[in-house]
């Protein structure tokens, strides 16, 4: 019997030993659990070179192993990351860049240099970015980019190893924000010569100056962040690893969700969206995007505002956001999403509600339009459309809402992608299902897109005094008129309905409860995982 | 043989050639750039940097000089993955398609011969029926449909093999067997009709009265005979399956090729879409060649040389 | 014993009185065509596929205007009913996540299906069999050159193909049943060209050439009835394969335009909610499935009558 217990007895001291060892081992990595995120990637990042790369997944990914002058906050708000602080001119148009003493991974400092190189390299004609545009603001970046100039013109200037003065062409109010986006990160020249076309290729052939470091690229399978202990800030950094899978199936997301194999499922479609309503995994992720039919006012029939007018007031847009898609979309009020600011408040709230659901008024403007266009029969009306999420079944509703309010037989025109967009540049369409999300925190994102021969205007509109509004806002200093001229820009846009806005999309994600403090940002990479933690997974 | 086996050779070369040709001229006419910011490129840029691939100059000119370096095996590198080479990417894809193609090639024969051959010999019997419900099912339900089922039932509800994911041979049992079915189903039809055919034939009447043993008549005459039909889909069938299969490996995640042959094509990924035509042709012409070398082998009557005729 | 004959006189001998009736075949005189017809009937099996075959045929014209509904109309109050849980109205199948009643475009889906699928079968079959045929009788040099081109046929991506041909013809039943079979009838005129290779060596081939039957006659009345098993077959497998891949050009934009609905459409867009709407898949499957079996029985039943060894 003692000897039963005796045994039992060390046992016990074995297991407890060993257990107060792991939890040793656990404590040193900060708090008791491992600080390992597995997150999911919906596509293979087509390349981390950041002034080249144009996809949501490689912003995803370069977000977190490399930073720019400013970073995005909790708050979506610029905050000084390699930058200490900046000086703006008067004009609004110069701005002089201090950095702190940043380093990259492999020790060397992240100088002025490495971003007036990474800049000028995205504008390089030679270097084909297909993202080079959104560098556009600075003063001699377009003519460069389209050979009409020479680089030195580049108003972008390294003035010391920790000075750097850009100069803008107009006054923005938005670049503070611009320069956390992957195209206005830094870059080495020396690595970049050094590996050529491979740079950027393998985790070996690039260096990081953000609070990550990619260890582990496997190709359309996985990839691996650590740590990066020369980053600057990295005392806030509190994950180990972050492993990144691929894989682009809701289906196989909540799968791997349910097994313990990811911490996160990035895109929830409607009936996921009802098994898991109202639990605590639930997340939304407000996009900066909006859905809107463009009419082609070239069109004999769609050329009357009546008409058009009758189109946009015939949809209900809360049985798309509730009914179709359920992920928390918003019905539009007009074109630019509820979360883009000007000036430091929501431009909705600046500006107006224009949408409203009206079936009878709507027929009466339909017959009024057709009146005045001298149309006796209704035509058959063709909607250009793409078969994307749930693109198909939005006008599938649009199509019997045409037809029992207005009585218009409408025909759909589901074409691949690539073909769409084809037919729409030839302005081969009548109504075209578009979707456009913005590239900066600002309504000019959306609304320079209708100016009279802007090549995204597919639809032809034109109207002078919305040209002229767009111009003078373009150039103009004083911010707080600025956001006035677009907001009658907008109403101008809305009262003619040069497009009929939808809605302004949402993600349905489920995230596991002991994932912390993951940021997402709804203008340009999607999130931030600096602070982010695990707390409570045991 | 040996002159017989250079002429195809010769063939399989101008046939490649012909191949790439017409699918190099007709896919550059398929709508759109290969640019994968197309929709946001002011279109300025866009003719710019068209320009600067040298996608701007005559279509024949750009045969030529894809020609020219495909002659030296160079594939070029893809449009969308920027600067990434074809061909380290259908390496990189190929070896997982492949083993899950191949394991569900090796299952799927052998079980689809086996029940052929028992429905067959047992005809009208409840074995057959069983068989023949077992192989209707296994095409009139998709792979896909079937995929799901595996990884949700035995991924996630019984979790007795990884709902998705690659590394493991266990990661590689659902994905081979979802596509298994349809291989199952195809040659269980081909050597049951096969079989009932051949066993009908006077030989087999003969092979009885010489008072050969059953199982050598079945295995050594009637199975032998049985199997040319099956043999003729089994080539190009596991080249298609060792490609990859699109929907397969989204639902268990496995980094195989299966989406690079509609994604390039989507894409307009020029380069692409060739890398991945030429590597499948090859492989399909390939097979189709020791197809031709099996039926002799099957059925010494077949000659193919032929050319006394 | 030779004695005796030579003693025979004429006188021993009289005619025999001649009954025609005794000489004439007794058994009713069967064509070919009658003949498989008799033995096609008196298989269970095929006849029941048949049947089966002509009801869902039969469903799919009339199952539609059974209820109240039609495929296209959306009833938002009623989205994803389960035809398990509660029937609100008369949706026998449940309803889809646009509210659409699932009875209706079932049927109406399995019509639209039919239709492409016997299309593209039709073309298969003529082509790949007329190909496969000439290729394997002629052999050699014909056979060579085109085999080759055959090669280059599947060697060429035919995704491409068809996007082009679809841009060219737009979207419709008829294109893309033809967009389905340009591609598909390759397996056919291999299928076929094996089985000829395989069929001129036999014994009785050689014996009906030298009995100086023609190119003409050979193909049609000793060749392809025996190719039959294998094109029966392989029509079979066209079959599903092209509902399937109706549905895989709808998921890529190529497809019928919406609001239309195929079995292919209706399970693509169920198996994306066959975790939580199974319903929604297991009808259209569950008629494919069945549409396949008894497609499948009528393919034995049509193989043993067509087989000229088992006629008796």
């Amino acid at each position: 019997m003692g000897k039963k217990w005796n045994m039992a007895l060390s046992l016990l001291l074995v297991v407890s030993m060993v257990l107060t060892a792991c939890g040793g081992v656990q404590q040193g990595a900060g708090g008791k659990d491992k600080q390992e995120l597995n997150w999911v990637i919906t596509a293979e990042p087509p390349g981390l070179d950041s002034a080249i790369t144009t996809d949501t997944v490689s912003f995803q990914i370069l977000n977190n192993i490399t930073e720019g002058l400013y970073r995005l906050n909790k708050d979506n708000e610029p905050e000084p990351a390699i930058a200490k602080d900046v000086e703006i001119s008067d004009d609004k148009k110069t701005y002089t860049f201090k950095l702190r003493d940043a380093k990259w991974s492999d020790g060397k400092p992240v100088t002025a240099h490495d971003f007036e190189f990474a800049w000028k390299r995205a504008l390089d004609p030679k270097n084909k970015s297909q993202y080079a545009y959104i560098l556009f603001p600075i003063q001699g970046a377009q003519e460069y980019n389209e050979g009409k100039g020479d680089q030195e013109d580049v108003a972008v200037k390294a003035v010391d190893d920790k000075t750097l003065k850009v100069e803008l062409k107009d006054p923005i109010p938005y670049f503070l924000m611009m320069t956390s986006f992957a195209t206005y990160r830094p870059q080495r020249e020396d690595i970049v010569e050094k590996y050529g076309k491979d740079f950027a290729e393998d985790p070996d052939k690039m260096v990081y100056n953000g609070p990550f470091k990619l260890t582990q690229w496997q190709h359309n399978k996985s990839l691996k962040l650590e740590k990066n202990e020369k980053y600057w800030d990295k005392d806030k950094v509190k994950l180990d690893t972050i492993n990144f899978t691929k894989s682009d199936e809701v289906s196989t997301q909540v799968n791997l969700y349910n097994t313990g194999k990811l911490d996160f499922v990035e895109n929830l479609d409607a009936s996921f969206v009802d098994k898991f309503k109202g639990k605590e995994d639930v997340k939304v992720f407000n996009e900066t995007t909006t859905f809107y039919l463009q009419f082609n006012t070239n069109d004999q029939f769609f050329a009357n505002e009546k008409i058009r007018k009758a189109f946009t007031m015939a949809l209900d847009r809360s049985i798309m956001t509730d009914k179709i898609s359920k992920t928390g979309s918003k019905p539009a009020q007009g074109l630019v999403p509820p979360n883009v600011e000007v000036d430091g408040k929501s431009f909705r709230e600046l500006s107006g509600k224009y949408l409203k659901e009206d079936p009878k008024e709507a027929k009466k403007l339909l017959e009024e339009g057709m009146k005045e266009e001298g149309i006796k029969k209704v035509p058959k009306v063709e909607l250009l459309g793409y078969d994307r999420d749930t693109a198909k079944k939005d006008q599938e509703y649009m199509q019997q809402t045409f037809k029992e309010v207005l009585g218009v037989d409408v025909d759909i025109q589901i074409l691949p992608f690539k073909q769409k967009l084809e037919r729409e540049d030839a302005g081969k369409f009548q109504i075209s299902y578009a979707g456009w999300g913005a590239d900066y925190n600002d309504p000019m994102t959306f609304l320079d897109l209708w100016v009279t021969g802007n090549a995204f205007n597919r639809g032809d509109w034109s109207n002078k005094e919305y040209d002229k509004l767009i111009k003078k806002a373009q150039s103009n200093p004083d911010f707080e008129e600025r956001a006035k001229q677009l907001a009658k820009a907008e109403k101008i846009l809305m009262e003619e309905q040069a497009i009929a806005p939808l809605y302004h999309r949402a993600r349905m994600q489920l995230q596991k409860p002991y994932v912390k403090n993951v940021w997402r940002h709804p203008f340009g990479a999607d999130y931030t995982f600096k602070e982010a933690y695990i707390e409570g997974k045991q | 043989m040996g002159r017989f086996i250079l002429i195809r050779f010769m063939y399989m070369v101008i046939t490649l050639w012909v191949i790439a040709t017409v699918t190099f001229f007709l896919m550059h006419h398929l709508p759109g750039s290969p640019l994968a910011n197309e929709e946001r490129i002011p279109p300025e840029l866009k003719e710019q940097i068209l320009a600067q691939y040298g996608l701007d100059k005559p279509l024949p000119v750009q045969y030529l000089d894809y020609l020219g370096k495909l002659v030296q095996g160079d594939l070029g590198t893809s449009f969308k993955y920027d600067g990434r080479s074809v061909t380290e990417m259908i390496q990189q894809g190929f070896p997982a398609s492949a083993q899950i193609g191949l394991q569900a090639m090796v299952f799927g024969v052998l079980l689809g011969v086996i029940l052929g051959c028992i429905s067959a010999l047992r005809r009208g019997t409840l074995v057959d029926n069983g068989a023949t419900v077992l192989s209707v099912l296994g095409y009139a339900i998709p792979s896909f449909t079937l995929a799901a089922l595996f990884s949700y039932y035995v991924g996630v509800v019984w979790r007795v093999l990884p709902a998705a994911g690659w590394g493991t041979f266990a990661h590689s049992v659902l994905p081979s067997l979802a596509l298994s079915f349809l291989v199952i189903a195809q040659i269980t039809r081909y050597v049951r009709t096969e079989m009932l055919e051949v066993l009908g034939q006077d030989y087999m009447k003969t092979a009885r009265a010489k008072g050969l043993e059953r199982r050598v008549i079945i295995i050594r005459h009637a199975l032998r005979n049985a199997l040319i039909p099956a043999i003729t889909i089994i080539g190009p069938l596991t080249v298609a399956l060792m490609t990859g299969s699109l929907v397969v490996e989204k639902i268990f995640n496995i980094p195989g090729m299966g989406w690079m042959f509609v994604d390039s094509i989507i894409t307009n990924d020029y380069t692409m879409i060739m890398g991945v035509t030429m590597f499948y042709s090859f492989l399909l012409i390939l097979s189709i060649f020791i197809v031709d070398i099996l039926y002799g082998v099957v059925d010494p009557r077949i000659r193919l040389t032929g050319a006394k005729e | 014993m030779a004695a005796n004959i030579k003693n025979l006189s004429p006188d021993l001998f009289e005619p025999a009185e001649f009954d025609h009736t005794k000489e004439e075949i007794s058994r009713k005189r069967l064509s070919y065509w009658q003949d498989v017809r008799r033995r096609f009937f008196s298989n269970t099996g095929a006849v029941i596929g048949l049947v089966l075959i002509l009801v869902i045929g039969m469903m799919a014209i009339i199952g539609p205007g059974m209820n109240d509904y039609n495929y296209r109309q959306q009833d938002y109050n009623v989205q994803n009913i389960s035809p398990f849980d509660r029937i609100v109205g008369d949706h026998w199948f449940g309803t889809d996540n646009l509210g659409r009643d699932l009875w209706t475009r079932t049927w109406y889906g399995a019509g639209i299906s039919l239709l492409i699928a016997l299309i593209a079968a039709g073309i298969d079959l003529t082509i790949g069999v007329a190909y496969g045929s000439i290729s394997g009788y002629f052999g050699g040099r014909v056979d060579d050159w085109m085999q080759r081109i055959v090669e280059v046929l599947v060697g060429i991506p035919n995704l491409i193909v068809i996007i082009l041909l679809l841009i060219w013809l737009e979207p419709g039943i008829f294109p893309i049943a033809l967009a389905i079979a340009l591609t598909g009838w390759v397996n056919m005129s291999r299928i076929v060209r094996a089985q000829m290779l395989q069929l001129k060596s036999q014994e009785y081939v050689l014996a009906a050439r030298t009995l100086g039957a023609g190119t003409r006659r050979m193909l049609m009345k000793h060749l392809l009835p025996n190719v039959m098993g294998p094109v029966i077959i392989t029509l079979m497998f066209t079959i599903p394969q092209a509902i399937f891949f109706e549905a895989f050009l709808g998921f890529i934009g190529l497809g019928l335009r919406p609001p239309e609905a195929s079995l292919g459409v209706l399970i693509n867009d169920g198996y994306k909610m066959l975790q939580v709407f199974p319903y929604q898949t297991f009808f259209p499957a569950v008629i494919l499935s069945l549409l396949m079996f008894s497609f499948n029985l009528l393919g034995d039943g049509l193989r043993d009558a067509l087989d000229p060894k088992l006629r008796q």
